[in-house]
């Protein structure tokens, strides 16, 4: 018994360690999906006559966009712009504003007045130094994204990712506080196929190359697996009609033991002796359809 | 006092009047319902999917019931109302995978396992997709629009209404009921090409009977065919990642109960819902259009090119094929995923020309093969429009 509950302890325990196991993937997965998918994409140094915060005042301010089709909430995150202090802005919790929707942006501003507000950090950007911005995950440890802008940046323009979330940096050509560094007004794949394939038979000829492609590859590995599979039912049949163990001509163990039993009944003379006269006699039975077959079988549909 | 009551009576009784369906109709609302009836009569008079037609039949009729527009939520396109929320099923497209996840549970995919060239048949019907969205540039269609009219070709309604709700959400309802009203008829569209692509002696081909399949080869296929298919393309994931799953959970054996939810009150409670909806969508206003009656003319054409290049393309494998393991190309019209409709006509048209010769089982092969391939259709035409 003891040794029984020792083995079922361990096998339970096994199986809260795959499990725990799996959790712990499945929450890592959780947790790339969520603030690792932010950027910071673009930041305006000296703004002297641009936007404007909520206080009427112009500061220079940094935009972090999410890059992924999920809500990221940013709060209990870093922003920074000194590389010994990961932590100097600690982003406040609480705050449904710091929900990101998918592929949206939140705007910092650098006024050094945390005071003001969630979206104040309390640092300043240095027109006439290298900054430099980072913006740290909630341990504080995990550097998620850096930048740094150079000496020398001009007024009222910014300098940030040419399209958003992506990795090229430059002088963007127009200023714009949460909104899309690179304003897409038509939909570039539908264009591209309106000028290339006005037609359709590019469409055509690449999506039925796909189609037939996957269709084409499923056949030959069912195929294999048909030929692999019939060749084990034959094993199967070989080894259940048990011909696998003997050689040819060899008598198997089933007609063997077969034999010895008739032999045995034969020296014992426990075999009964039949009478060889066949006598058919009628039994009448009463019909009722509580006994009849038809009324306690399942009837297949007509169909 | 008393004629300024009956003044009042008379007021409120003239603004009942406003509110009332009669004071609202227009020609379109009453077009519309004549659709609907139409609808209704064919399901029940004719039991062309009667599954289907019934609920978009009433859904037409529930959605084209005039009223006047005084913000009491109660039509499918205010933002609140009861159908609103229903149809958000539709508009975010989380019904069309649910219905394939019940599909899956019910599949057997046994005839295709048994002969797997049979899948082919499957990708080359998808021809009526691309030759409709070919079609549908050249009348003056977006490429999004083209893409989303082309999947009509494909003869399933849950992927025809999921891929219109991507890429073109204004034809999600001309397209959506295109696409059923020719799965409908199929029985209808499909002999006469059937009998023009075929010869006398081709109806005639004996196919080999499908060999028996062990339960191993059902697991691996749907797991297989999941990793394979959305691996090639994965925009196809939410159509063929449910289909998949629901054919595991019916073929792995160890979770009938999961598989028959799935396969009975889910997906009658999705194929209800989403019927409803899809017929109250197509509010005369919206749906009256000439672009629909150029959906539905273009719809009619890819059914067509569908069993065609099907029927086509089995006379050409057989170009490849030993005497004996030739393959029947009254079985090529059930490439189209119409399931098990277009199956059942290969049965019955082979059996007209051969009392004997039974194609139902290798008519399901293409068929389900069919599904598979709008499937991945589907995801092509979304990876590129969407």
């Amino acid at each position: 018994m003891i040794i029984f509950l020792y083995k079922r302890m361990n096998m339970i325990n096994k199986k809260t360690g795959w499990l725990l196991l799996f959790a712990l993937l499945l929450s890592t997965g959780i947790q790339a999906q969520r603030t690792t998918s932010i950027r910071i994409n673009e930041v305006l140094v000296i703004n002297e006559d641009n936007f404007v915060d909520e206080y009427g005042k112009r500061n220079g301010w940094i935009e972090v966009f999410n890059t992924s089709a999920g809500t990221v909430n940013v709060a209990g995150c870093f922003l920074t712009d000194d590389p010994n202090n990961p932590k100097k802005y600690p982003i406040p919790k609480g705050d449904v504003l710091t929900k990101i929707s998918p592929y949206q942006h939140a705007l910092f501003w650098a006024d050094g007045i945390a005071s003001h507000g969630t979206f104040h950090v309390n640092f300043t950007l240095d027109p006439n130094k290298e900054n430099y911005i980072a913006f740290y995950d909630s341990d504080g440890k995990t550097l998620i994204d850096e930048i740094v802008i150079s000496a020398g940046q001009k007024p009222d323009v910014s300098y940030g990712r040419l399209i958003d979330g992506k990795d090229k940096w430059g002088i963007l050509p127009k200023v714009t506080p949460s909104t899309n560094n690179l304003t897409l007004d038509t939909n570039e794949k539908i264009d591209n196929f309106k000028t290339n394939d006005s037609i359709g038979i590019g469409m055509t000829l690449t999506a039925m190359s796909v189609v037939f492609l996957g269709l084409i590859l499923l056949y030959l590995i069912f195929k294999e697996i048909g030929i692999i599979s019939i060749a084990a039912g034959k094993r199967r049949a070989k080894k259940a009609a048990g011909d696998e163990n003997h050689e040819p001509g060899e008598i198997s163990g089933d007609v063997l033991a077969a034999i010895s039993t008739a032999l045995f009944e034969l020296d014992e003379d426990v075999h009964d002796i039949e009478r060889t006269i066949l006598t058919i006699q009628k039994v009448k039975r009463t019909y009722s359809p509580w006994s009849s077959k038809i009324y306690s079988l399942r009837e297949y549909p007509r169909k | 006092m008393h004629e300024s009551f009956l003044s009042f009576l008379g007021e409120n009784l003239q603004l009942f009047l406003t509110y009332t369906g009669f004071y609202n109709a227009t020609p379109g609302h009453f077009i519309m319902i004549a659709i609907g009836l139409i609808f209704i009569f064919l399901a029940i008079k004719y039991e062309f999917e009667p599954m289907l037609l019934i609920p978009i039949g009433m859904g037409i009729l529930i959605g084209n019931i005039p009223f006047k527009d005084a913000g009491l939520q109660i039509g499918i396109y205010e933002q609140g109302s009861v159908l609103n929320i229903l149809y958000q099923g539709v508009t975010s497209g989380w019904y069309p995978p649910l219905i394939f996840l019940g599909i899956g549970a019910m599949t057997d995919f046994s005839a295709l396992i048994s002969n797997p060239k049979l899948l082919l048949i499957g990708a080359a019907a998808q021809f009526g997709i691309f030759g409709a969205y070919t079609l549908a540039l050249q009348v003056g269609f977006e490429p999004n629009q083209a893409g989303a009219i082309g999947i009509i070709g494909g003869a399933d309604g849950p992927t025809a209404i999921f891929l219109s709700s991507k890429l073109a959400p204004e034809l999600m309802g001309a397209v959506a009921i295109s696409a059923y009203s020719y799965m409908a008829l199929v029985p209808i569209i499909q002999p006469p090409f059937m009998r023009l692509f075929t010869t006398k002696k081709e109806r005639l081909i004996r196919m080999k009977p499908p060999r028996v399949v062990s339960s191993t080869e059902k697991i691996v296929f749907p797991i297989i065919g999941l990793l394979l298919t959305c691996f090639l393309v994965p925009s196809g994931l939410p159509l063929l990642g449910m289909l998949f799953f629901g054919n595991l959970l019916k073929e792995s054996g160890v979770t009938r109960r999961l598989a028959e939810t799935a396969r009975g009150p889910l997906i009658d409670t999705i194929t209800i819902l989403l019927g409803v909806t899809v017929g109250a969508s197509t509010q005369a206003t919206q749906f009256l259009t000439f672009n629909s009656i150029k959906i539905f003319i273009l719809g009619a054409i890819s059914f067509v090119i569908a069993t065609s290049a099907g029927v086509l393309f089995v006379k050409f494998f057989n170009l490849f094929l030993k005497n004996g393991n030739k393959i029947n190309p009254l079985i090529g019209n059930a490439g189209v995923s119409a399931v098990p409709d277009s199956a059942r006509i290969s049965q019955v048209l082979g059996l007209e020309y051969d009392p004997t010769n039974y194609l139902l089982m290798h008519a399901m092969g293409p068929n389900v093969a069919g599904v598979i391939g709008s499937a991945v259709a589907a995801g092509i035409l979304l990876g590129f429009l969407g």
